[in-house]
C-alpha cells in the first residue's frame, strides 16, 4: 500500500502537453512551439513534454477561435484525452474570439463547448506568458490527480 | 579546434535558458502589453474605440458620466489606441503576464470613469474631460486649462474665443 502514494508523487512530476489547433492563424502555435522546443524557454524544466497522441496527454493547449469547420474534430479529439485533464486557452481567440469575434464562421468563446481552466490572453502571448499559464495549469492538475 | 572555443565560451557564459518560471523574466521596456487608462487626461474623443480592430474598448454613457472599459481578453496589443490618443490618456505597459484561471475571465478589464460636472458658467451638466487645447496659441497656462476644464463644451468654446491674446 505504501507504494501507491509514491507512484502518485512520481507521476505528478511530468505532465505531458498536447496541442489542439482550433482554427488558429498559427501565431500562437509558433509561440507554443517556441515555448516547448527551443532551449531559451525550455518548458521541460517543469517536466512538460509535447506528446503526439491525445491519449497520452495531461495538459491541453488550445489555440484558435474554434471555427465551425473544425468543431467536431476538436471535440472528438478532446474526448480522447484521459481524465484528469487541464485545458489551457492560448491567445485571445479561444477566450473571446479576438479580432474574429462575431464572425459567422467562428464559435468563440470556446468555453461554451469545452471546459477551460486557464486563460493566457495575448495576440500571440509571449512564451513567458505561456509558461506562466502552464505553471498555473500544473498546479490545478496536481490538485485533480 | 573551433569546438574548443565554443566549449570554453559555453562554460564561461552558462546556459542560454531564461530563468523565468524560477526567476525574473527579461522584459523590454517598450514591450506592448496590458493597456492602462488615465481617466483624468482623457478628452472623451473616443478615437480609441473607433481604431480598435478587436472592439476591445467600449465607452458607455451612465448617470455618473462616461465609463471606459478595455477588455484584456479581447485586446490584441496592436497599440493603435495609444498611437491615436491625442492626450496620452491611454498607454501600453510592458506587463505581459495576463494568464488567469477561467473563473477570473470577466474581471480582466481596465475600467475608467470620466465623471459628470456642473458647468461654472451656465450650470449645465457636462463631462469633466480634459480640454482640447493642444493647438491653442499661445499655449494655455495651467490655471487657464483648469478654468476651461470646469466648463461645458459650449462655454469652453466661448471662453477660448473671448480669451485675450497679446498681439
Amino acid at each position: 500500500m505504501g507504494l501507491i502514494p509514491n507512484f502518485k508523487n512520481i507521476a505528478t512530476r511530468s505532465p505531458w502537453i498536447y496541442r489542439i489547433n482550433a482554427g488558429s492563424c498559427n501565431g500562437c502555435d509558433v509561440e507554443m512551439a517556441t515555448t516547448a522546443l527551443i532551449p531559451r524557454y525550455d518548458i521541460e524544466r517543469l517536466g512538460c513534454q509535447y506528446c503526439g497522441s491525445p491519449k497520452h496527454a495531461d495538459i491541453v493547449l488550445i489555440s484558435g477561435p474554434l471555427t465551425v469547420r473544425v468543431k467536431d474534430a476538436v471535440l472528438r479529439m478532446y474526448e480522447e484525452i484521459p481524465d484528469p485533464k487541464v485545458t489551457v486557452a492560448v491567445g485571445v481567440c479561444p477566450i473571446s474570439g479576438g479580432i474574429f469575434r462575431e464572425s459567422y464562421a467562428v464559435l468563440a468563446p470556446i468555453d461554451q463547448y469545452i471546459p477551460i481552466d486557464v486563460n493566457v490572453p495575448g495576440c500571440p502571448p509571449r512564451p513567458q506568458a505561456i509558461i506562466a499559464g502552464v505553471a498555473k495549469a500544473i498546479a490545478i492538475w496536481r490538485e485533480r490527480l | 579546434m573551433n569546438f574548443l572555443t565554443i566549449f570554453a565560451r559555453n562554460l564561461k557564459q552558462g546556459p542560454q535558458t531564461e530563468a523565468f518560471p524560477l526567476g525574473p523574466a527579461f522584459t523590454p521596456d517598450r514591450l506592448r502589453g496590458r493597456i492602462e487608462f488615465k481617466a483624468e487626461s482623457c478628452e472623451g474623443c473616443r478615437i480609441c474605440e473607433r481604431v480598435c480592430p478587436a472592439n476591445a474598448i467600449r465607452f458607455a454613457k451612465t448617470p455618473d458620466g462616461m465609463t471606459f472599459d478595455c477588455w484584456h481578453n479581447t485586446c490584441v496589443f496592436c497599440g493603435n489606441c495609444e498611437f491615436y490618443c491625442p492626450t496620452d490618456a491611454i498607454h501600453q505597459t510592458n506587463d505581459w503576464d495576463l494568464s488567469h484561471v477561467n473563473a477570473d475571465k470577466f474581471d480582466m478589464v481596465e475600467h475608467g470613469l470620466i465623471p459628470n460636472q456642473t458647468c461654472v458658467d451656465c450650470g449645465a451638466t457636462a463631462l469633466n474631460t480634459a480640454p482640447m487645447v493642444k493647438n491653442a496659441k499661445p499655449p494655455l497656462s495651467t490655471e487657464e486649462v483648469a478654468e476651461v476644464r470646469a466648463r461645458c463644451p459650449k462655454c469652453r468654446a466661448k471662453y477660448l474665443k473671448n480669451r485675450k491674446v497679446p498681439a
